[in-house]
């Protein structure tokens, strides 16, 4: 069949699946060339059968043609079509459904296998698992009969053999490997694992991973000896093709909030990073797009983990200063933040096609404005504080969320980190907008001793009028009196957060009780973070009030 | 009320007729949505439904035996705790999977209040000694706790293969099966055994063979210390440690 009538097949099947799996948002399918993992590691023999069917980038399903011939008399084409569609289909609308899931499995499995080559092959096998369930169980479909016509390796062959017992259905699995004893055992126990429940997915990984584990390891052994790589997956391999750009920054973020472990998280962008850097990450600009620099995972962990974090920042009266203020209205699209919609405009809802931004410009204040000024963050890494890039740091996490603040409301942020600054141990970063240049500063551990060198922070603080200041250190600072003699002194609004309670914070707390300019917050746990309230100077809202 | 009333009917004419009324999910009228049970719903409900048995008689066990969430190895103790895992083990209808999904259960599963680790061992123990299947594969490498006294009791005719490491007391008191474990075994293993083989992949802690009675111990890595021993053969890498002259009890290799 030529390619333009397979298009004008699926053109005509697409409205009966798009009902079928209830409307999912998926562009139609094309039919084109598609990439062979398993051709591209060896030398493409014409002779070799054609392995891959669908390929799924972004939201676009593709077919392969040759795939599609090479099924010729062994299924009617349009029920070969049908069950490629409904494959790939099930995989957004069900599982992995988005790419914190897929992280989230592939972590999982991970745990189990140990090498990232096989975690991905069985995280692989289980989505497939999920998704031809899904839909067997659901969904009229040609899934089954696709199954009994493709061709099967080892693992297939389990997989198929383990496919009769959950659904039913006969697919002419061979007696002689279904009935050998290895591998009957491992059909008996993936058999077991409750597939369709989404809330143990995770449990379910590791026993599938567990009970596959041999299998895998012998195909390797196969495979190493005879020096290939393994056969491609008919239904499309799962890569991070599959997640749009959005999707793949959304599911970091998720995944950062949902693990809070900076190992768990650096070990799968590490695993991941060639791919990540395909996508654009590694590189200024929002993390930005294109190719370059290393990713810095440490540094990636502290973003997506802030960006869950929203701290408000209290606006001061600016003289003549251009601000930004709503001037028209633009679509809101998922992964993009919520401070600027329109609630009136949007009817209430958060739905892409529906809500709408505010699009901020730049106007000519007169007078006083509410604005916000540029911030200096002084954040503390000496020995006593923890060192951001091996375990969670609250004071780097805290930073980090500050710094959106400020970043989001157009202001620019200096960094002034410190250990034992008069002996060099300390790093200063000028005022920029530059999110990730921020973090990398605000990231750096020196792990020595405590002491701040004023004269370092003094160029950073002349000549600004208006500045905020943003402490986070555990006040263990060995001349913490110049400290607070210099907080005496200034008037700016000045953010204090200290990690923990001890005799040093209790000082500067008693120390600077009665200047009005200085807040003081205590973050024991991750959870005190959200509490912070940036710039907020006592009684700025009830000038009665006198006690903090 | 009255002038509600009359404001609603003289809305009437305005309204659109019901000929004319789209229905939005007129599409889905058609729309026959599968939803049929398969071969897998009914499995996962049985393993559930076996799981909160076997769970139910380890809390039973645990309220009995570990009242104070204190429990001491004494002979005693372990032959009162299995009489009791027996008890409720003997009702339940489960497979050696169920054995393996359990041990997992026990870790990660908020439902079961805590794992004890003897306890926990003496009811895996039983409920291995009463499976209904002769060979038993329990694939824990990746539990992180290391459960003790597996294989207590294990009886003749049975083959129990653990894929990880065991911890103390594992195999004590064998009654004729066979028991490997593809990893470490703690101290006191095979202590007070009467018959069977005891075949440990890697190292094997102190006191191993205490008081016991006959059957084989094979050991491929090292043997930490040996017990007391009355009967029975030790070996390490294939060659025979006792009886011979040169081990004493509990002499650190």
């Amino acid at each position: 069949m030529e390619e333009k009538e397979l298009q004008a097949l699926i053109e005509e099947i697409w409205p009966r699946l798009k009902r079928k799996h209830l409307y999912p948002e998926i562009p139609i399918p094309k039919v084109g060339k598609v990439s062979d993992s398993f051709d591209e590691e060896n030398e493409k023999d014409d002779s070799a059968e054609v392995r891959v069917g669908l390929e799924m980038k972004g939201k676009q399903m593709t077919l392969n043609p040759l795939f599609l011939s090479s099924m010729k008399g062994k299924m009617a084409e349009d029920n070969l079509v049908e069950a490629l569609l409904d494959h790939g289909i099930t995989h957004y609308t069900f599982c992995p459904w988005d790419f914190h899931t897929h992280l989230m499995l592939y972590a999982e499995a991970k745990k189990v296998m140990g090498d990232k080559e096989s975690a991905k092959q069985v995280a692989n096998y289980f989505i497939d698992v999920i998704a031809d369930t899904h839909c067997v169980k659901k969904r009229a479909t040609e899934i089954p009969e696709l199954h009994r016509n493709i061709k099967k390796g080892n693992v297939e062959a389990v997989i198929a053999s383990l496919y009769q017992r959950i659904w039913g259905i006969d697919l002419g699995v061979a007696p002689s490997k279904k009935g050998e004893k290895g591998n009957e055992e491992v059909v008996r126990r993936l058999a077991r694992i409750p597939y369709l429940d989404r809330s143990r997915w995770s449990e379910s990984i590791r026993k599938f991973a567990r009970s596959l584990k041999p299998l895998l390891l012998l195909e390797q052994k196969e495979q190493e000896a005879r020096g290939g790589k393994g056969e491609s997956n008919p239904q499309g391999e799962h890569d991070l093709n599959h997640y749009s750009y959005e999707e793949i920054d959304e599911g970091l973020r998720d995944y950062a909030q949902k693990t809070m472990g900076l190992s768990d998280f650096k070990e799968v962008v590490d695993d991941f990073s060639k791919e990540l850097k395909e996508m654009g990450y590694g590189i200024e600009g929002g993390m930005g797009r294109g190719r370059g620099a290393p990713i810095d995972s440490d540094v990636l962990f502290y973003m997506k983990l802030a960006e869950n974090y929203s701290i408000p920042l209290k606006k001061v009266p600016i003289e003549e200063t251009g601000t930004l203020h709503p001037h028209s209205h633009s679509p809101w699209e998922i992964g993009s933040p919520f401070q600027d919609i329109d609630i009136w405009t949007s009817f209430g809802k958060i739905m892409p096609g529906i809500t709408q931004v505010w699009k901020k410009k730049e106007g000519k204040g007169r007078g006083k404005i509410d604005g916000t000024p540029d911030c200096l963050i002084i954040i503390d890494s000496s020995g006593s504080m923890i060192n951001p890039r091996k375990n969670l740091s609250y004071a780097v996490l805290g930073a980090a969320c500050a710094t959106n603040a400020y970043l989001r409301n157009d202001s620019k942020v200096a960094v002034y980190n410190f250990s034992d600054a008069p002996m060099g141990g300390r790093d200063v970063l000028d005022y920029t907008d530059k999110r990730e240049e921020v973090y990398r500063v605000l990231c750096r551990y020196f792990g020595g001793g405590t002491a701040l060198d004023l004269e370092d922070i003094m160029p950073l603080i002349k000549g600004r009028k208006e500045l905020d200041l943003f402490i986070i250190t555990d006040m263990k600072i060995t001349n913490l009196e110049t400290l607070i003699g210099f907080f005496g002194k200034i008037q700016n609004r000045v953010t204090a957060v200290h990690i923990g309670e001890n005799p040093y914070a209790s000082r500067f707390e008693k120390a600077v009780e009665k200047r009005k300019n200085i807040n003081i917050f205590k973050v024991k746990k991750k959870e005190d973070i959200p509490h912070i309230v940036l710039g907020s100077i006592r009684e700025y809202f009830n000038p009665v009030h006198k006690s903090r | 009320m009255k002038n509600a009333c009359s404001k609603k009917k003289t809305l009437e004419p305005l309204q659109q007729k019901p000929e004319a009324t789209l229905n939005p999910f007129e599409e889905f009228r058609s729309f026959q949505f599968k939803r049929e049970e398969i071969p897998l719903d009914q499995i996962v409900q049985t393993t559930e439904v076996v799981m909160n048995q076997i769970r139910l008689g380890y809390e039973r066990l645990l309220e009995e035996e570990a009242k104070e969430l204190v429990w001491m190895v004494q002979y005693n103790t372990i032959i009162k705790a299995y009489e009791v895992a027996e008890k409720y083990i003997k009702e339940i209808d489960y497979s050696a999977e169920d054995i393996e999904d359990f041990c997992f259960a026990l870790e990660n599963t908020q439902r079961i209040p805590y794992l004890i680790p003897g306890p926990a061992g003496i009811y895996i123990s039983a409920l291995c000694n009463y499976a209904k299947e002769e060979e038993i594969v329990l694939k824990l490498s990746e539990l992180k706790t290391e459960i003790n006294l597996v294989g207590f009791r294990l009886p003749k005719g049975k083959r129990l293969m653990v894929e990880g490491d065991t911890g103390d007391f594992t195999g004590i008191g064998l009654e004729g099966g066979e028991l490997e474990v593809e990893g470490n075994a703690k101290n006191w293993t095979g202590a007070g055994m009467r018959s069977g083989k005891i075949r440990v992949k890697k190292n094997i802690g102190l006191h191993t063979g205490e008081w016991m009675m006959g059957g084989e111990i094979y050991v491929e890595g090292r043997v930490r210390g040996l017990g007391n021993i009355v009967e029975g053969k030790v070996y390490e890498r294939d060659k025979l440690v006792y009886p011979g002259k040169v081990r004493y009890p509990n002499h650190y290799y």
